[in-house]
């Protein structure tokens, strides 16, 4: 009886698969296009809702496709893309993610030129420059979406209790130092932030006596940045190393990077420290690495998205404005930007409806998914309605302020800081193990380790 | 105990047996066995299965890289014979030795180092608590073991960052005290971020968590037999001959086991590295533990099959010193009725 019942279920689940199948085979519905998130930002609970509510938007829009999010949590969205990938069976859209995230699957995007030429995209709504940082090797492996443009955050009540002026808000400004007026460069920087390093006494990096061992207040903080990015802002954007083939790739790191590195080192390590050290910007006094936040650094040099995270300092009613970024020893300003998009993976059966997907993400569905990414758009008429809502979130912050962001977006930094290399993932760990190393090193042997970092990359470059 | 494992048969109930047990006891059987079913099915997919997938790993070279999952392909041993020549990894043990004059450390010789460090003192210092814990003229017996107990239920991760703020060269309040008591500041010592004082430093982190081992040890000395130290008393015998003679071989079989616990977890030594020094080796690589390199070769790289290899070899060398260690027990470990043949 058992037997017989057993069987009798077995030809039920065999002939229905069968059914199934052969009822796939000859459906002939709308695409489906499948979205993956889970790269970079995009997992959060409240982003979710607003993702489904932006396929849902979609899909009631046309009836040609249909757009399916597949969420992943970003602690293993980097391994299921990996095998979804390998298995030939990814995704049709991946995103939002940034240069980081796109790296680790560098060669796996979809050239877009021939889909903005076949549903005749108008580009035309971004800045040129944009458009640009997007091309690589010769395609166009993305669009803008969402924008982080730099800026010096600053803490207007330091600089007036020591008597220096703030910097400037439009680019090409001249900035005023004890009457005279000089570039907004880095070497201006470094001065007013070593007048803005107080120690527990009241004394700043300048002044004899001053305590380096019990320093209360930082002149300036490379806020969240890696060490890749210190160097693009102080030296400007630069390929880190040449070759085609493994056996062939060298570290071409510019001698102006060194130099970059070395100023950073002695701003933490040197006779008139500004830079928080390692140890210093990790206490909790310090804000763990938040020190801006804590409204004990005058000056962060830091992205639109940091806006994110000062809630502390304006809980404690301190006031921040911003400055634009300052220029290098060429005169030209090494801007940055970071950058979230879309991107279509390049084994896509239905490149020109993941087409459609994107453009409409990148556009209407933007007006949704920028807000709840806390993202600046790229196109410029979106940015209005950015900026409402940041001000709400900080009203003391003058419209000139936020009108620095706007001005940024016309220093990106191409090749982006974050830029591939080859075996980018341990490539990119050795850097950090080097920064790791000047952020708490006092006394180190800074020339040698250079160079073993070079030794290094060579190496891992051609694994 | 070996023996008694490899006969584990005989405490399953043959088929002739279940067909003898009474309803009853077959009902409790069954009732048995559903209730086990989930941990044992718990056990095949999320214990055995990993591990023998990442034996299997181990032969192969599956690493992500660029985005792709290369093809596994068999590669026998390479990875094996990578390991063997692996300066970072220092297996080789001519490595543990160089890298002292060299100044590059290997992760074996820097966890080798450490335990040497730390494991002492891991051993003694909850001894030494015990043994103070049960002295009879002690008064508040009960605060203070509570006191010393109750670190240890402080959640590791947070006790390290508690750790972290207090050393911090820079802010924490041990190197203020040691500036207010008259100490240079250049002569304070830099903790966490010197070759010199890193281990130290996390012995005092691991230190502070010891009152689990505390306990253990007191309830050794609590099970010793009053009547041996009334005896030793009537011999005439000191305090110290009284530890070494009575006290140290009864308790031996507790200072035994944390002892075992203590070279595996060595072994396992990971989360203050990763937490104090960001994971990086820094200092000078001196905090590059064998399983933070096994961590970043497998989870930072993907490279999922050396990362393999790098585990297996240090399951290998854990079970290696187990071994050594139970040949050891029968010359130090006294079991109070075992007869030995």
């Amino acid at each position: 009886m058992k037997k017989k019942l057993l069987a009798t279920l077995g030809l039920l689940i065999i002939a229905s698969m069968v059914l199934s199948a052969c009822g796939a085979g000859a459906a002939a519905g709308p695409v489906k296009i499948r979205w993956f998130v889970g790269l970079g930002t995009g997992t959060d609970p409240a982003q979710v809702t607003v993702q489904e509510e932006v396929v849902k938007d979609f899909n009631a829009s046309q009836d040609e496709i249909e757009l399916v999010l597949e969420i992943v949590p970003f602690d293993s969205a980097r391994d299921t893309l990996s095998t979804q990938i390998a298995s030939g069976a990814g995704p049709d859209i991946v995103g939002p993610v940034g240069w980081g995230g796109s790296n680790d699957f560098y060669g796996q995007w979809l050239d877009l030129t021939d889909a903005i030429a076949a549903t005749k995209f108008d580009t035309s709504i971004f800045d040129p420059a944009l458009i640009k940082f997007y091309q690589v090797e010769g395609e166009q492996v993305g669009l803008p979406f969402a924008v982080f443009p730099g800026a010096m955050y600053f803490i207007p009540a330091m600089f007036d209790e020591a008597g220096l002026a703030y910097p400037p808000q439009k680019y090409g400004e001249k900035y005023v130092l004890d009457g005279n007026e000089v570039d907004w460069n880095w070497d201006t920087v470094t001065e007013v932030a070593k007048r803005l390093t107080i120690d527990v006494n009241g004394l700043n990096s300048t002044e004899e006596g001053f305590d380096r061992s019990q320093i209360v207040q930082v002149g300036y903080s490379a806020q969240w940045q890696s060490v890749l990015s210190v160097a693009t802002f102080y030296d400007g954007a630069a390929n880190i190393y040449s070759g085609d083939a493994k056996g062939s790739y060298e570290s071409t790191i510019p001698a102006g990077w060194q130099d970059a590195w070395q100023w950073y080192y002695d701003g933490m390590w040197g006779d008139q420290p500004f830079i928080p050290t390692g140890p210093l910007n990790a206490a909790p006094e310090f804000g763990n690495g938040n020190a801006f936040n804590t409204g004990k650094g005058a000056m962060g040099l830091t992205q639109t998205w940091y806006t994110c995270c000062l809630a502390d300092l304006a809980a404690s009613g301190t006031e921040f404005q911003l400055g634009i970024q300052p220029m290098g020893a060429d005169g030209e300003v090494n801007g940055r930007i970071d950058a979230d998009t879309f991107r279509i993976w390049k084994g896509t059966k239905n490149p020109n409806e993941a087409f459609k997907v994107l453009s409409y993400l990148i556009t209407t569905g933007g007006d949704k998914l920028l807000p709840t990414y806390g993202a600046m758009p790229a196109i410029p008429s979106k940015t209005e309605a950015f900026f409402k809502v940041k001000s709400e979130q900080y009203p003391f912050v003058t419209p000139e302020s936020w009108d620095v962001f706007v001005q940024g977006l016309a220093y990106p930094d191409t090749p982006s800081s974050e830029q591939y290399q080859p075996n980018s993932i341990e490539a990119s760990a050795r850097f950090a193990t080097f920064f790791d190393l000047m952020n708490n090193t006092e006394g180190l042997d800074f020339e040698g380790e250079y160079a073993k970092l070079v030794d290094d990359l060579n190496t891992i470059y051609n694994k | 105990m070996f023996e008694e494992l490899s006969n584990f048969r005989k405490y399953l109930p043959s088929r002739k047996s279940f067909r003898n047990m009474t309803p009853l006891a077959r009902r409790e059987l069954k009732s048995g066995m559903a209730f086990l079913t989930p941990w044992i099915i718990g056990f095949f997919a999320f214990t055995l299965l990993p591990i023998v997938a990442s034996l299997i790993f181990s032969f192969m070279n599956l690493s992500i890289t660029d985005g792709l999952l290369s093809p596994p392909k068999f590669v026998g041993f390479d990875n094996y014979v990578t390991l063997l020549n692996d300066r970072q990894a220092g297996v080789d043990p001519r490595t543990w030795i160089n890298w002292f004059s060299s100044g590059t450390p290997t992760s074996m010789g820097v966890t080798i180092t450490f335990a040497l460090v730390s494991l002492p003192i891991g051993i003694l210092f909850p001894l030494g608590l015990a043994v103070l814990m049960n002295n009879p003229n002690l008064k508040g017996k009960m605060l203070f073991r509570s006191l010393f107990y109750m670190p240890f239920i402080v959640p590791f991760v947070a006790s390290v960052f508690l750790w972290g703020g207090m050393l911090n060269s820079e802010t924490g309040w041990i190197n203020r005290v040691l500036i207010a008591l008259g100490m240079a500041k250049e002569a304070t010592p830099d903790w966490a971020n010197s070759t010199f004082w890193v281990y130290p430093t996390y012995t005092i982190m691991g230190i502070w968590g010891v009152g689990n081992a505390m306990l253990i040890m007191l309830a050794g000395l609590q099970s010793v037999p009053t009547e041996l130290y009334d005896a030793a008393t009537v011999d005439g015998a000191n305090g110290w001959h009284t530890f070494w003679k009575i006290t140290f071989p009864m308790i031996s079989p507790v200072i035994f086991y944390n002892l075992t616990l203590g070279i595996v977890g060595v072994f396992q030594y990971f989360l203050v590295p990763l937490v104090v020094n960001n994971g990086t080796g820094r200092p000078g690589g001196a905090t590059m533990f064998y399983s933070l390199y096994l961590f970043r070769n497998f989870f930072t790289f993907q490279d999922m099959s050396y990362g393999s290899t790098l585990a297996w070899f240090l399951f290998i060398i854990i079970l290696l010193i187990t071994f050594v260690l139970f040949g050891t027990a029968k010359y130090w470990v006294y079991y109070a009725g075992e007869s030995r043949s």
